[in-house]
């Protein structure tokens, strides 16, 4: 009797110990974010929370802010070039990549993979004096370039682990029907990574699109990007258009996740 | 005769692509970047370890080093120690309620970093939410300056880099036989102690992922850094834009960044060695 | 078997939208005019009033990047050949460092109409004044009762924790430290007395801005409650409902003159001139001058009204009048004087 008693105060601390801390953390997770989209409606030019009254204001003032739009615009196409370069090369080294259990393989999955860990600013920095260094003047194309070297990890990582789950026994199989590899890659392998590499082109688009570091350096005023507009405005001037920007933001992410988990299930390709 | 399958070494032809792009957009960067910090600037004509020494040889510099470091030790402390349930309640949740979780777990990975931490400024401020809030419960008797004050940098940054800690957990705590735990407590084990006993031990490899990928990116968060820290709190990344951008100092600034990015990668190695020292084998 | 056949659709979309991104923008109708701002008043005046008003006179649209005014002449070092703006906007001090390092042009007065009614203390070879910009205290009177009457006022130990400054990089923040030098015995060459007084305010910081527009947002925020501030921005943000007010130094209003100029190797050169011509007409002047921007004109056919007769000067003469300091004597210094301070008020 007395024993059960006490694993029950030891498993009551446990259960309430972890369900606190997750709860603060989830809490914590989402708030911000709610706060922000609340505040966005406000109906004066001040950021206070709460909001002394609610309006659409904002949002209608978003509709004449013409730089922040340009921005939002070059931030889009940079983000669909830097995806479309990130899965071409993402997939065809994850490719190479995947079908191997040589040592070598291991280590170029960290090279290839090291971008997430190297500060991305140093990166970016590099960047700058190596285009500086060449001879070629910045611009989207130059852009691109610098975002497509740390996009294109989530592609190889996302691919990498599709191929994983692919049976071998279907290649053998194509390839024993007498299916030349080429075909048996577009009819066979490909449908099947087809939502591993959609998950990744997913996470390399929000990593273009949302990225700072590397566009820190590699963009000047003639090629804004959305992100950089949105921290230079909050950094010297608290605008409320910022919330509202921020406010198309999520729910334009909210909307984009959404269909990737319907299409490539996002959620299950990230664990 | 179809070709064999590759098996011993990666097909070269497909890896051409990738690896030529790499070399030429990321690792000739990077080489740059190394010539020009020891030279005197993009002429890259003398040799020199001037900037390195006037970095390392000037308190202020290296405070500003330290400090980043710290301040990534910091924020992934905080965001282990409220990861680890966040990622534990995540399994162990129904699996409708899961994806729900899953979802509130990405999203913010997702959402720009610039539009999250702009939130904490509303709420920070002297003014903001959670000073009202923390005043109206009578925790304090006078608004508290979480804004351009460290601890204010290290709670947006755990919030902001959370998901990069509980992926990976949640990665690594879905293959751990949950027999495990069952015959643990079933041997007479409490919970605390199974949990600190055989599924820590098992988990280490995705806490070692979780805090590098969540090191890394706090020590080189720009945005956050600079938006809630203010002029008073420097760190690398806006030490660094300062000079390159703000002075054109490009030398020093190179040397610097070699510099984080030195320090980082020890740190990161310094972890991986954590965990392959003390992770329970998998087998016998 | 459709859902297939959708992704790789996808796909190949995405490939034909990926390229057409890629290639080279054929030059569109007319790229918009890139032109430089500074933070709070100046870039609300130049989006809200200039802007359009620009729009209106030639049909080109201008992109304006927020700068402070050492930050362009950085950039615009960085990228002679083509320079990341066509117009900059500089307070005296960087102008002569611009001036020093080649990157501004002289302004052709002749293509420029308005330049000629410019009252004469403003008209500059190498760019036309467009402003005078005084400095005073800034205050929220709702918690400050008593108005401040010098800088010492700062140092009052009611005020600690609420007292606010500013980074040296800006203007405001190297014409406060002289103008708090020289009250204490100091000089343009020497502010020793300036520092010490910073060691001895230290504690009775709330918060350091980086910039003007950081600056403001820690009066709305309410950070802070007393700091450093300049004339036009303390309108700016009373316009807006937070509670500020600007008091003039009984030691007398330091003052310095911002221009425009063209910049080097600009890529529309004529398009910029025509830009800064159009901030020197009279009615865009006067439109300025009032809430809430009340940026003071210098066109001789505007005359002084509202806050700034005031508060500041009644009129041209008056402005003459106020207190210009020395800059191609601070320059020497400055960027010894803006890493000290750097230093100094590390946390």
């Amino acid at each position: 009797m007395a024993r059960r008693r006490f694993l029950d105060l030891d498993h009551l601390t446990f259960r309430l110990t972890i369900g606190a801390l997750a709860g603060i953390a989830f809490f914590f997770l989402i708030f911000p974010t709610v706060i922000v989209l609340l505040t966005s409606f406000t109906s004066t030019a001040s950021l206070r929370f709460p909001p002394p009254g609610y309006s659409l204001r904002w949002y209608a003032a978003l509709l004449d802010a013409h730089q922040m739009q340009q921005a939002a615009l070059n931030s889009f196409k940079v983000a669909i070039a830097a995806t479309v370069i990130s899965v071409l090369l993402g997939t065809s080294g994850a490719l190479a990549i995947g079908s191997s259990t040589a040592g070598w393989a291991k280590i170029l999955d960290s090279i290839f993979m090291s971008p997430l860990l190297l500060p991305a600013l140093a990166f970016g920095f590099a960047t700058l004096l190596y285009f500086s260094l060449v001879g070629v003047p910045l611009s989207l194309t130059t852009l691109v370039l610098g975002h497509v070297a740390v996009c294109v990890p989530f592609v190889l990582r996302t691919t990498i682990a599709s191929l994983a789950q692919l049976d071998p026994a279907l290649l053998d199989a194509s390839l024993s029907l007498g299916a030349g590899p080429i075909f048996t890659f577009r009819r066979v392998t490909l449908p099947l990574i087809g939502r591993g590499i959609a998950a990744g082109a997913f996470l390399a688009f929000m990593a273009s699109f949302d990225n700072v570091p590397v566009s820190l350096f590699l963009t000047d005023a003639r090629t804004e990007v959305l992100p950089i507009h949105l921290w230079q405005i909050i950094d010297t001037d608290l605008d409320v258009r910022t919330a509202a920007a921020s406010g198309v933001l999520i729910v334009a992410t909210v909307v984009l996740m959404v269909a990737a988990e319907r299409f490539a299930g996002l959620s299950k390709q990230l664990h | 005769m179809t070709a064999a399958p590759a098996a011993n070494g990666p097909e070269w032809r497909l890896l051409l692509p990738l690896g030529a792009f790499f070399v030429l957009f990321f690792a000739a960067p990077l080489v740059v970047l190394l010539l020009v910090s020891f030279s005197d600037g993009l002429a890259l004509n003398a040799f020199s370890l001037a900037h390195y020494a006037k970095f390392l040889g000037d308190s202020f510099s290296l405070s500003i080093l330290i400090d980043t470091l710290l301040l990534g030790v910091k924020a992934t402390a905080v965001c282990l120690l409220f990861g680890l349930p966040l990622a534990w309640v995540c399994v162990h949740a129904s699996p409708r309620l899961r994806s729900l979780l899953l979802f509130l777990v990405i999203l913010p990975i997702l959402t720009s970093v610039v539009v999250r931490t702009f939130a904490w400024i509303v709420i920070l401020g002297q003014q903001g939410i959670l000073n009202k809030a923390f005043l109206s419960l009578g925790l304090i008797d006078s608004p508290l300056r979480l804004l351009f004050s460290e601890v204010g940098v290290v709670m947006v940054l755990a919030q902001v880099q959370m998901p990069l800690m509980v992926l990976p957990l949640i990665t690594t705590l879905q293959r751990i036989d949950p027999n495990l735990a069952e015959a643990s407590r079933a041997l007479g084990a409490g919970h605390w102690r199974t949990f600190r006993r055989v599924i820590l031990p098992l988990w280490l490899p995705g806490l070692v992922a979780g805090c590098i990928l969540v090191f890394a990116a706090c020590t080189t968060a720009f945005v956050t850094q600079t938006l809630i820290g203010g002029a008073r709190l420097v760190y690398m990344p806006l030490y660094i834009y300062q000079q390159a951008a703000g002075a054109n100092n490009w030398p020093f600034a190179a040397a610097m960044s070699v510099l984080l990015m030195i320090s980082v990668l020890l740190v990161v190695y310094l972890l991986n060695l954590l965990g392959r020292t003390r992770a329970v084998p998998r087998h016998g | 078997m459709s859902g297939r056949l959708g992704r790789r659709d996808l796909l190949k979309a995405g490939a034909a939208v990926g390229t057409l991104a890629l290639l080279p923008r054929r030059a569109a109708a007319a790229d918009p005019l890139v032109v430089a701002t500074f933070p709070g008043t100046w870039n609300e005046a130049h989006r809200d009033v200039l802007a359009p008003y620009f729009r209106k006179k030639t049909g080109a649209d201008v992109t304006q990047t927020i700068l402070l005014a050492t930050d362009e002449v950085a950039k615009l070092e960085a990228a002679r050949g083509k320079p990341p703006f066509d117009v900059a906007i500089m307070d005296e001090g960087p102008l002569l460092d611009a001036v020093k390092a080649g990157v501004i042009d002289k302004y052709p007065v002749d293509k420029s109409p308005n330049y000629k009614d410019l009252v004469p203390a403003f008209q500059e070879p190498w760019g036309p004044k467009i402003s005078l910009q005084v400095i005073g205290i800034g205050f929220n009177p709702k918690k400050i009762k008593e108005r401040p009457k010098s800088w010492n006022d700062l140092f009052n130990p009611a005020y600690k924790g609420r007292v606010g400054l500013t980074a040296l990089n800006s203007t405001l923040g190297m014409a406060f430290m002289v103008d708090l030098a020289k009250t204490r015995g100091g000089s343009e060459s020497d502010i020793e007395p300036a520092f010490k007084a910073l060691k001895e305010l230290l504690p009775s910081v709330g918060a350091i801005s980086a910039n003007l527009g950081a600056h403001a947002a820690l009066f709305q925020q309410e950070q802070i409650d007393i700091a450093p501030y300049n004339f036009n921005f303390v309108q700016t943000l009373k316009e807006k409902g937070v509670d500020i007010d600007f008091a003039t130094l009984e030691t007398g209003i330091p003052a310095w003159r911002t221009s425009l100029h063209l910049v080097k190797n600009a890529v529309q050169p004529d398009l910029a001139v025509q830009y800064i011509d159009a901030h020197l007409a009279p009615d865009l002047q006067e439109d300025l001058e009032r809430a809430p921007y009340w940026v003071i004109p210098t066109n001789r056919k505007v005359p002084l009204k509202g806050e700034i007769v005031k508060q500041v000067a009644k009129s041209q003469d008056d402005l003459a009048k106020l207190k210009y300091q020395d800059w191609p004597k601070i320059n020497e210094h400055r960027s010894e004087w803006i890493e000290r301070f750097n230093r100094d008020i590390k946390l």
